[in-house]
């Protein structure tokens, strides 16, 4: 048996290079790269640019564009199996070249993660199944970070919960099944939520597939046998908690992410705001079709390997200044130094140091662009009027008393998006609104931005994100006693109180809880990963006021046991398997790779996770780093 | 056995000892003259098909039918299949690595025979092989080249899914001989042809044809060695050549001295070249070494991986290198460690005391003499001499501490099996390189489709390995060939197979299908625990709605969509909602799908059917987006709105439709009137572009008709008038009425003209408002009355104790605070 290793992200982005590499090595010669716009992105984390183009590929196409040239005899496609417009998409280009071009050409299509056979016959139909090489590309997993994975999938939300397509829950499924592959399985899931609870199933499935599939021999018995290096994994599914997304983000990076948008570790900023680059990007004339209006933006890399980054992202922006003005003092005091040094080898010393800190006063230069400038966004009368509002609905306040502020928001043309996401809060928190005041509402959207958002709210309506009280499904709410009706519908008035939602003294330079993520909003996501990781703490700030605490809190209790009441009153069914193999081969397996390594916690988000989730995790395992056996994983699912 | 030397059958070429190992006599009917067949044999010991030579006369025999055929034979020459040949000549017949039989007519078509049992797939060269047809072909490992009578190369690289590409064109010219390098090999990986044109040699590959300029050809026959780096080239004028595959070194030459072409010329090995006429062998080494073998009668060279084997009538050889470890052990007057342990045993079972002499000494070597017993013994044919090896192993390693027997008994098993599938009725002379290579599982796959059920199933028992294949291809036969009636079958296949692991009933079942045997197919497919497996076979033998329901169970959206897309060709739309509609997965499925693909009219009927409104409403409300002018989008929001009428829950999206087009019309009616375009905007931007462009009543009369509420109707004036730069009229507006929304939104430098106008106001806004409008004095102005002394104190420090503004603060607040 192989020597057991502990799970490393930077194996998956390995991985996933060699795969990719591997199959642009199979086609000779130069290459052009037909891409699928989505795909584009989550590709860039696992290879640049200059990487792809020593490998032979000449031009870059979206494939959404349709504008592939003939200039290369080699033509790849590279697009996501499952969405059968792809495939579609693929062979109308395949035609038009074939067509257009004299000479003849080469297609190769390199499905991600997986072949279908939707993929197949639509290419069948089209004529141009013969014409092309077809080979997989499994990558299911894009690393973001050392702790973050990520499926990709821009639209995963829209299919699980608008359209019902569970395509995105199958693929978490696949994708969690290769880590069980690879590291055993998980010795137990923990869960809550529908899609949640789906994924689970399906794990259970294809585990029973492999088994009742070729696997008799030995070789593949790993797959079957529980991991000793993974503790568990937690599976959340985003409609458990619908408020959390929707209340604006307060760390650094969440705010990059309100205010610019962040895609795979990149977001595009205006150059006025944080200077021009520093040399002018090389590649970026081939890649880009429009050098001028690539200038004016610039993308930023926003990752770990940006050690000030690191540093500032999951903090609350409120401190943000601080710490750099803390960094920027010290640096000026690096460069000082340089004054002080007498001796040659003084000055050599401080010379080798200088690149590390020309790159530090670069990051340096960039983020406190970012920061005034979303100091700028923060300071305006919309936006402490928007943060008010939502944060006096989370907290509970009457909502009848917020009116007047949404109607305000809305006469004075704030974004839509912002104006929904409060009305939807609105809605989560209470239950649905009433009708008299929903159809007002109703109206003043409608009115303030155009008639034909009539579907968008019937969508919102769809997601039982945006209700009238007495529509039907909002009588599936449990209100405030209104009797122990459960598991349809998250029900925070109750919550709140018994997860402590609401933090009121929240300390943000030194954050003793996660409600320092959204400035005194603890996320109920979260807060319900920590009923499961963190019983002791979440019993001690709640003071037992959940009954029957206290007994079970110390006994080493797993899964949901200590909150099962609680988790009642989120949406969804809770579940928490056990998946054991044969005792042998656990026994053998303990032996083999020895106990006492820290075992590794998956967090699954089906159906997306937000930023400030991520820091608030992360804030969890750097407190349960010291004094357990674990250290968190997570995982988000975009 | 009769313990014949080890070295008997030796010869030495060059360096090395080349030995002849006869593997089966008696191996073909006396009547069958090879001498009029194509012969063709897999690599690693596999099966050999013949077929007949066409270009040769055959005596007419009364007795033996006269239909074309090609045989499939073991190496012992049991014959495995009989298959009847219908497609005319056959121009090429070879082998793929997992003994797939490929037959290659005159036309171009392809037959892959893929289970030694006569099924097979079918697959054609492309157009341009029907047109010229087909000269003759190369086999590799899991693809082939086709020579064209027109000189054109055509390649497959894999029998799965055949794509016959074509390769770049040779130049023309008479093509003497030629070979390839199988793509593994190659820099450019894909598979290179070397054409022997005139007195050159051409590369030939995907995209380019490359002369190598060489002056010794024409020549007729080209061979590469097995691992790619070495090319054999026989010229007419009797000379071999042997040179690097990039034709950059040339190695070797050798002359034959002969006037006949030889028949075969094929690499033994990676050292040595086997060059064959009629019925006599020569075995060329490096520095042309050379030894010959003479057989009667006619001999074909069958290439292997690590030798070639000798066909005759009468035996079955094969000649190959001896291995480096035998060697060592048997060579002549060697005195290496291994043979001299090799020694003791024998003088132990003399029950001589030279036994420990031998021992002593070695002692040094023990392990390594130990090791090389155990691989030699793997490399012997004669049982006898495995015995004798692995007895000196045995004998070794009892004298030493510790050592790792695990080689020992790996090797004792796979001895046990390599002897059990040499045995001549199963034919299989597995070498142990060849064993190695070949795998066991491979081994096992041979030895299914040989229908050698029990050994196989012994074999993977006695190797631990996978059983359920065997089972599975057991089961498959059982179900084509089977007489008995279809429950019974069931019943027997289901009690054999039950409480196996691995069993994937689908395949037996799709057996059963394809035999016609249709109700055998539905029962056994029952027992198959894999939904998604289920499904393409449901779908081929129709059970459309089951083989949904498997798909959905599955969760495996493509197979859904797969289903959904097979029913939806097949059946009209009516029945395909009818099959959706109880299946909500499905229905979501092909809504989102729809959706994505803009595809409305499926849409609508969908909606319409089952009866949601508002979502239909919702496909005519974007279609209205989409339509270029006013006139059209309103007609859409007409249906849209009727499609809302009848029901009364709906009332509230009804009214907003009515309102939505009233808009339009009074969009339309604007732009006509002010020649500027309100197309697109809300009800709130009208009005602000109305007010902007000093259409104030205009905007009015618009407030009222869409019941603009006042508070926003205010700020929307305020905001435009704001943007006009029009103080006046907020001026005006300011005195004229009370604003039901506060005055803090203007420009800052006006706006403190509009703070004392503010009512509802907090004292503390008030301050903060002047200060925003740069305006300190006013502020501490306010400060004071207000009584906040902090705000004065901070306001007095912004501005500094000793500029005027200052002073001025001072004066106003020590009064009030006494400071």
């Amino acid at each position: 048996m192989a020597p057991y290793v502990g799970f490393d992200t930077e194996h998956i982005r390995d991985k996933a290079r060699k795969d990719l590499l591997h199959l642009l090595e199979g086609v000779r010669g130069k290459k052009n790269l037909v891409i699928e716009r989505s795909l584009a992105g989550p590709v860039g984390v696992i290879v640049n640019v200059s990487t792809l183009h020593d490998y032979g590929v000449d031009k870059f196409f979206v494939l959404e564009n349709a504008n592939a040239d003939t200039s290369q005899r080699n033509v790849v496609f590279m697009a996501r199996g499952e969405c059968a417009r792809h495939a579609q998409a693929i062979a109308d280009q395949i035609k038009r070249l074939q067509r257009e071009s004299q000479t003849g050409h080469e297609f190769h299509i390199f499905w991600v993660p997986r072949r279908t056979l939707v993929s197949d016959r639509l290419l069948e139909e089209a004529g141009v199944l013969g014409d092309v090489n077809i080979s997989e590309l499994p990558i299911y997993f894009f690393p973001l970070e050392r702790d973050v994975l990520s499926l990709e999938l821009d639209d995963s939300f829209r299919d699980l919960y608008l359209f019902k397509d569970t395509t995105p829950a199958f693929l978490m499924a696949k994708a969690l099944m290769g880590i069980q592959s690879k590291h055993g399985l998980f010795p137990r899931v923990v869960g809550k939520g529908d899609h949640a609870k789906r994924v689970a199933e399906l794990l259970t499935r294809m585990r029973q597939e492999i088994i009742a599939g070729e696997t008799t021999d030995e070789a593949n018995q790993t797959g079957l046998t529980p991991s000793n290096s993974i503790e568990s994994v937690v599976i959340i599914d985003r409609e458990v908690d619908f408020v959390t997304p929707l209340l604006t983000q307060l760390t650094y990076e969440g705010l990059i992410d309100e205010v610019w948008g962040i895609q795979n570790n990149q977001t595009d900023v205006d150059s006025t705001i944080v200077g021009a680059p520093p040399q002018p990007p090389s590649q970026s004339a081939s890649t880009t079709p429009n050098p001028s209006l690539a200038s004016r933006k610039r993308k930023i890399q926003l990752d770990s390997s940006d050690k000030l980054y690191d540093g500032l992202r999951d903090t609350n922006f409120a401190i943000v200044g601080t710490l750099l003005n803390k960094v920027a003092r010290r640096l000026q005091s690096d460069y000082e130094s340089r004054h002080g040094s007498k001796t040659t080898a003084e000055l050599k010393d401080f010379v080798q140091k200088l690149p590390s800190y020309q790159a530090e006063h670069q990051s340096l230069k960039i983020h406190t662009g970012l920061a005034e400038d979303i100091m700028k966004h923060t300071r305006t009368d919309q936006f402490s009027r928007l943060l008010e509002a939502q944060q006096n609905l989370a907290a509970g306040a009457d909502p009848s008393s917020q009116h007047d502020a949404i109607e305000e928001l809305i006469a004075r043309d704030t974004s839509l998006a912002e104006v929904l996401r409060l009305l939807c809060i609105y809605s989560c928190v209470s239950g649905g609104i009433k009708s008299k005041d929903f159809d007002h509402f109703r109206r003043l959207v409608l009115e303030g931005y155009g008639y034909q958002h009539l579907t968008t709210l019937h969508n919102l309506e769809k997601l039982q994100l945006f209700l009238s009280r007495s529509s039907p499904m909002a009588n599936m709410i449990p209100m405030p006693g209104a009797g122990p009706a459960t598991g349809t519908k998250t029900n925070y008035t109750y919550l709140r109180k018994q997860l402590r939602l609401i933090v009121d003294e929240v300390n943000e330079h030194d954050p003793d809880d996660i409600a320092y993520v959204y400035s005194g909003y603890a996320p109920l996501s979260i807060r319900l990963v920590q009923c499961v990781l963190q019983k002791q703490y979440l019993f001690s700030i709640t003071r037992s006021n959940v009954a029957g605490a206290g007994t079970v809190a110390g006994s080493g209790a797993q899964g949901w046991r200590g909150f099962d009441d609680v988790v009642k009153h989120a949406r969804g069914p809770a579940f928490d398997d056990i998946q054991k193999g044969e005792d042998k081969a656990v026994k053998a397996r303990a032996l083999l790779s020895g106990g006492g390594d820290k075992k590794t916690v998956f967090v699954v988000f089906v159906g997306g996770i937000t930023f400030t989730e991520i820091a608030a995790l992360r804030f969890i395992a750097k407190k349960e780093e010291g004094n357990q056996l674990y250290s968190p994983l997570l995982f988000l699912f975009v | 056995m009769e313990a014949t030397n080890p070295t008997a059958g030796w010869e030495k070429v060059g360096e090395h000892f080349y030995r002849k190992t006869q593997l089966y006599t008696a191996v073909f009917d006396q009547d069958l003259d090879l001498d009029n067949y194509i012969v063709a044999g897999a690599l690693y010991g596999g099966a050999v098909a013949i077929c007949r030579d066409e270009t040769r006369i055959v005596t007419y025999r009364p007795n033996q039918s006269a239909k074309p055929s090609i045989d499939i034979y073991s190496c012992a020459g049991k014959l495995l299949k009989s298959i009847a040949w219908d497609k005319g000549s056959v121009k090429g017949l070879g082998w793929s690595e997992d003994e797939k039989l490929l037959v290659v007519s005159y036309d171009g078509t392809v037959r892959c025979y893929y289970d030694l049992q006569g099924e097979f797939t079918q697959f054609s060269l492309g157009r341009e092989a029907e047109d010229f047809g087909v000269h003759s072909c190369r086999f590799y490992d899991h693809g082939m080249v086709a020579l064209l009578t027109n000189n054109t190369l055509v390649s497959v690289s894999s029998y799965d899914e055949p794509r016959p590409k074509l390769l770049a064109t040779p130049p023309e010219g008479e093509i003497h001989s030629w070979a390839i390098i199988p793509p593994s090999f190659t820099l450019s990986r894909s598979v290179e042809v070397l054409l022997s044109i005139g007195k050159t040699v051409y590369v030939v590959d995907a995209t380019d044809c490359e002369d190598r300029f060489l002056d010794i050809g024409p020549f007729t026959h080209i061979s590469t060695s097995p691992n790619g780096k070495f090319t054999a080239l026989y010229a007419t004028d009797g000379k071999a050549h042997v040179i690097t595959s990039d034709f950059q070194d040339r190695l070797s030459e050798y002359d034959s001295r002969s006037q006949i072409t030889p028949k075969y010329l094929q690499w033994c090995g990676n050292d040595a070249v086997v060059v064959a006429w009629e019925d006599e062998v020569n075995v060329v080494g490096p520095k042309s070494a050379v030894t010959s073998f003479v057989y009667e009668g006619r001999v074909h060279v069958i290439a292997d991986h690590d030798g070639v084997r000798l066909l005759t009538n009468d035996v079955c050889d094969f000649v190959q290198r001896v291995p480096d470890v035998t060697d060592e052990v048997f060579r002549y007057g060697t005195e290496s460690p291994a043979s001299v342990l090799l020694d003791a045993v024998e003088q132990l079972e003399n029950q001589s005391p030279k036994a420990d002499d031998n021992i002593q000494l070695i002692r040094s070597n023990l392990v390594e003499a130990v090791d090389n017993c155990v691989t030699a013994a793997g490399h012997e044919f004669s049982v006898h001499w495995q015995k004798q090896l692995l007895k000196a192993a045995s004998f070794g390693k009892s004298v030493l501490d510790i050592y790792n027997s695990d080689d020992f008994v790996d090797m004792c098993e796979t001895l046990r099996v390599l002897n059990a599938v040499r045995y001549y009725e199963i034919g299989l002379p597995l070498s142990y390189e060849q064993y190695q290579r070949l795998t066991p599982e491979g081994l096992i796959q041979r030895l299914i489709n040989r229908h050698e059920y029990l050994l196989a199933l012994k074999v993977a028992g006695y190797l631990h390995l996978a059983t359920d294949r065997i089972y599975v291809h057991w089961a498959s036969a059982k179900v084509r060939t089977g007489a008995e009636d279809d429950s019974t079958i069931c019943r027997m296949v289901v009690e054999k197979l039950a409480g196996k692991p691995g069993i994937s009933f689908e395949t037996i079942a799709r057996a059963a299908y394809d035999e016609g045997r249709r109700r055998l197919a539905t029962e056994l497919l029952d027992h198959e625990p894999r939904a998604g497996r289920q499904v393409p076979l449901l779908l081929s033998m129709e059970e459309d709605e089951i083989a949904l329901d498997k798909a959905i169970e599955s969760g495996d959206s493509d197979l859904i969509f797969f289903v959904l897309l097979q029913l939806k060709k097949k059946l009209t739309l009516a029945s395909f909602f009818r099959v959706i509609n109880t299946r909500p997965a499905a229905t979501a499925l092909v809504e989102s799908s729809a959706m994505l693909e803009g595809d409305n009219i499926l849409l609508k009927d969908l909606y319409y059917q089952d009866d949601r409104r508002v979502d239909g409403a919702g496909v005519f409300i974007r279609e209205a987006l989409q339509q270029p002018d006013a006139r059209t989008s309103g007609d859409k929001l007409a249906l849209a709105a009727k499609l809302l009428s009848d029901s009364r829950e709906n009332n509230f999206e009804l009214i907003a439709l009515k309102e939505a087009a009233t808009l339009l019309r009074t969009q339309e009616a604007l732009g006509r009137d002010l020649t500027d375009s309100f197309k697109g905007l809300s009800v709130n931007e009208t009005l602000y572009k109305l007010i902007h462009l000093g259409y104030s009543n205009k905007a009015k009369r618009i407030q009222s008709e869409f019941k603009v509420p006042e508070k926003v109707a205010w700020w929307i004036r305020l905001r435009a008038l704001v943007a006009k730069r029009d103080w006046n009229e907020i001026e005006e507006i300011a005195k004229s009425r009370k604003s039901p929304i506060g005055w803090e939104a203007g420009n800052a430098r006006l706006a403190a003209i509009f703070i004392p106008k503010c009512t509802n106001l907090e004292p503390g806004a008030v301050i903060t408002m002047y200060e925003k409008c740069g305006m300190r004095v006013k502020a501490a102005e306010e400060a004071v009355k207000a009584r906040d002394a902090d705000a004065w104190v901070r306001l007095l420090e912004v501005v500094g104790k000793n500029t005027s503004e200052g002073r001025e603060i001072e004066r106003l607040g020590t009064q009030v605070f006494n400071k």
